[in-house]
């Protein structure tokens, strides 16, 4: 060899010889002298792989047999034992008249680059598991709202839905959300933060906080990450403390009211009694009597709102709880003029319930259509009727009024927590707590109602009582109904 | 001798009716009484009180409407109005925040203080009309 050629044969930064057909280096460079010793005599494959015969997979022998330039990636052991990773290039060299008469190979040393794949591919392997177990939903959309990659999670709660919209998969719509945060990442790459509501594929509405985040590639947003924890429990929690919080505001509200009656009636006995006016005092004594009655309701009511209860079955006779309700219901309706009747049908039979919670729920429903007849001033005489009657499966009870009768709107939200459309008399719980009563005996109220007419609520109750794991849903139902949508408390008159 | 100076009472509940009528009627004022917003409206054209006491929740017509077309009516507007209610304090602080309504001329929390309240109604009544 020219020594300039052999000058810059052995000034390239990589491994090169020259070999002939049966793979015995006839030429090397210093760089491949330096790393694997002489080679002077010794074959390719003794020299890089310590093989006594030739490799498998040849590019050298490749090409004799074609002509052509091959590469392939190899494993060689140096001298000192270091193993080395190589890219392999190599290229025939052809006499005068065209024959091959031996092969060039170049190997560069590519170990670092080997590492540095490693340590991507260990990388990956532990992004891939932080993204798959992150204990929150994430997603990946395209620039046309496509879903095209999501965590173990996502798929549990919404379903594989690769290369679905997302409005489709979260919220079952088939429009795109406006404004949708995904698009605004996309349009500024700015980081975005709001709350959403999204069904699962199981139905199970969860309040979810969003976070988007743009991924960016070499040539600006490829996708928009989208992380959404469910934080239903958060505000489950923050729905019931608001709920205490409105319940301690309408007892407030209620208790001071009957305060006022308290100290109205104390002040016509006190007047009473220092005039001799027996009158006042009688009439006096009446309202202390009254308001010490509300108070006592008010507080059943407040423990039968504050504790889900388990109904304490026991057989129940319907005439008997009738008579019960209406002999306590006798004073009031006398006072206030008007006519409070009973019709128990003999098929009303018994039933299994619990006795105490069976009479405040028709006690409620009773004291309900009082009030409604009292308040209507177009009626020259007003009756509240009780009646029960029944079929093989079920006891029902009865209560009707001619009183002022319920607006649409009233009847709707009637069971609804803090809801009243009593004025300062109403603390919202009666017939919240009758609903819950009723659910918990796997039964339920229906009104029906006609503004200057009347109301008229149907209690439907089964005879014989549920089974316990019944009984705990039913329970559990009756104490959704403070959170869900159609029941937001503080929908009542501010008291 | 000069003309019992007339009260309006507006309160849904009637005890608090009973209440407040022999109370003011004890001190020498006579009493007219409403249950609700629309009757007040009505008793007001009636009985041209010289002082009302409001509750404000009410059925039907709220003590907050009421308030607002009391304030409202050219005729009506120059008589005192003392809130008497149960609801919370911040409503005190709501009512008196209005831009376009001027603010009560008392307010007072249920159950009320016998003594303060007759001493506002003496107060009030002594006013010159606005």
């Amino acid at each position: 060899m020219d020594p300039s050629c052999q000058q810059y044969f052995d000034a390239i930064p990589c491994y090169l010889t020259v070999q002939d057909r049966d793979f015995r280096i006839l030429r090397a460079n210093r760089r491949f002298r330096e790393a694997f010793g002489a080679h002077e005599g010794r074959f390719c494959y003794q020299v890089y792989k310590q093989r006594a015969e030739k490799c498998e997979v040849c590019p050298v022998e490749r090409s004799f047999g074609d002509g052509e330039g091959h590469r392939s990636e190899e494993r060689v052991t140096c001298l000192d034992g270091r193993e080395v990773s190589v890219i392999v290039y190599t290229e025939p060299i052809r006499d005068e008249q065209g024959h091959i008469v031996s092969v060039m190979e170049m190997s560069t040393d590519i170990t670092d680059i080997k590492k540095l794949e490693a340590q991507l591919r260990r990388s990956q392997a532990r992004y891939r598991t932080l993204f798959e177990e992150v204990p929150c939903y994430i997603s990946i959309q395209d620039r046309d709202l496509n879903i095209i990659d999501a965590n173990r999670l996502h798929r549990e709660a919404f379903g594989t839905f690769l290369g679905c919209k997302c409005f489709e998969v979260y919220k079952h719509r088939s429009e795109e959300c406006y404004p949708c945060s995904v698009r605004q990442t996309f349009d500024d790459g700015e980081m975005r933060v709001h709350e959403e509501v999204v069904t699962s594929r199981q139905g199970r509405m969860m309040n979810v906080l969003v976070h988007t985040t743009p991924i960016v590639g070499p040539s600006g947003i490829d996708a928009v990450m989208e992380m959404s924890a469910d934080i239903t429990a958060v505000r489950e929690l923050q729905s019931q403390l608001a709920s205490i919080g409105l319940l301690i505001s309408s007892i407030s509200h209620g208790l001071k009211g009957l305060l006022n009656g308290l100290n109205g009636g104390m002040y016509l006995v006190n007047k009473g009694l220092a005039s001799g006016d027996q009158a006042r005092v009688v009439k006096g004594w009446d309202i202390v009597q009254r308001n010490v009655e509300r108070i006592r309701a008010m507080v059943l009511e407040i423990l039968y709102y504050a504790k889900d209860r388990e109904p304490d079955w026991k057989p129940l006779v319907a005439s008997a709880v009738i008579d019960d309700v209406l002999q306590q219901m006798a004073d009031r309706a006398r006072e206030a003029g008007i006519a409070c009747t009973a019709d128990v049908d003999p098929g009303a039979g018994e039933f299994e319930g619990d006795e105490m919670a069976i009479r405040a729920l028709l006690i409620n429903l009773c004291e309900n259509s009082l009030d409604a007849c009292r308040l209507d001033r177009k009626k020259p005489s007003h009756t509240v009727t009780l009646r029960a009657h029944g079929d093989e499966g079920h006891v029902r009870f009865v209560i009707e009024d001619n009183g002022v009768g319920m607006e649409r709107e009233t009847r709707e939200k009637a069971f609804s927590l803090f809801f009243s459309s009593k004025g300062s008399e109403g603390t919202g719980l009666g017939l919240f707590v009758s609903n819950k009563i009723a659910k918990a005996h796997g039964g339920s109220i229906d009104i029906a109602s006609e503004v200057d007419v009347g109301t008229r609520f149907t209690v439907t109750l089964p005879r014989v009582r549920l089974a316990p794991a019944t009984d705990r849903q039913v329970l559990q139902t009756a104490t959704r109904t403070r959170t869900s949508p159609d029941t937001v408390p503080g929908t009542g008159s501010p008291g | 001798m000069s003309a019992k100076k007339t009260i309006l009472i507006i309160d849904d509940e009637p005890d608090t009716l009973t209440y407040f009528s022999s109370l003011l009627e004890d001190n020498g004022y006579a009493t007219v009484t409403a249950e609700n917003g629309a009757q007040a409206l009505e008793r007001v054209k009636e009985a041209r009180p010289d002082l009302v006491t409001l509750d404000i929740s009410m059925p039907e017509t709220s003590g907050v409407r009421c308030y607002r077309e009391l304030r409202e009516h050219e005729e009506w507007r120059a008589i005192p109005i003392i809130i008497v209610t149960g609801i919370s304090e911040d409503f005190r602080t709501f009512i008196s925040s209005r831009k376009h309504v001027p603010p009560p001329d008392g307010y007072l929390s249920k159950p009320i203080d016998e003594p303060e309240f007759l001493a506002m109604v003496t107060r009030l009544l002594a006013k010159p009309v606005r």
